[in-house]
């Protein structure tokens, strides 16, 4: 069986459009691979009793995209078997319910994959520059992700 | 010259997203800051919370000697709420 032809890839993109999971996860399928790991993100429609209407996301692209990279690049460092991995994250408007971010890594057996799933969104939230603001109905927050070493969330 | 970059409450503290800056080759981050915070003052309320990404790599607010070349982008990362 030839593997170069099955190369592993990185799948990175950042979008303002709705995203999918069908798209991504056909994007890590592999015939080496016996294992499909995804992460879904959504927006929940509450925060501390508030309502909240709808999610916006900005990102420092070209820096995110870097940062995405160097996380792939750990992932398969740690778990060599790895095949492909590919992170979309939305950017814009985000309505309730909808996906934030979609992480999904294909490995021949289903701990590699799943470990790295983990590792990617929780690496990505202390690391990666993309912020959030929650719009409720009269206000709006940006939000702060405990794994960000900088915030000061005990304040 | 460096084009410095501004993000979610910064931006919204600095009015703007993006402006050429005159600053010395070599300073500190802690120097860049405050030659920053003199062009807008409003960001001052955020000096505890905020890291800046010079040439897209993470530095904390303090003592670092930076060398900046003219055009280096220096990005200013508020707390970040990626995933």
């Amino acid at each position: 069986m030839e593997e170069s032809k099955d190369v592993p890839k990185d799948f990175i993109k950042l979008k303002s459009e709705k995203l999918s999971v069908d798209e991504v996860s056909e994007l890590v399928v592999s015939p080496y691979c016996g294992a499909v790991s995804l992460f879904i993100g959504t927006t929940r429609n509450n925060f501390e009793g508030r309502k909240v209407i709808h999610l916006e996301y900005e990102a420092y692209t070209s820096m995110a995209e870097t940062e995405i990279q160097k996380i792939c690049r750990d992932v398969r460092q740690k778990w060599p078997s790895v095949k492909h991995i590919a992170v979309h994250h939305r950017l814009g408007v985000v309505p309730i319910t909808e996906a934030s971010v979609i992480i999904a890594v294909s490995s021949p057996h289903r701990a590699e994959s799943l470990e790295a799933v983990m590792y990617c969104i929780n690496t990505l939230k202390a690391s990666v520059p993309i912020w959030k603001k929650e719009i409720y109905e009269h206000e709006y927050s940006w939000k702060e992700n405990k794994e960000c070493f900088w915030a000061n969330s005990e304040k | 010259q460096v084009s410095v970059l501004y993000f979610a409450r910064s931006a919204e503290l600095a009015g703007l997203r993006c402006e050429a800056l005159s600053v010395p080759r070599e300073i500190t981050s802690l120097q860049l800051w405050e030659e920053i915070v003199k062009v807008h003052p409003r960001l001052a309320v955020i000096r505890d919370q905020v890291v800046f990404a010079v040439r897209q790599e993470y530095v904390l607010l303090g003592d670092q000697l930076l060398v900046l070349q003219p055009g280096d982008e220096v990005a200013i990362i508020p707390p970040i709420s990626g995933g």
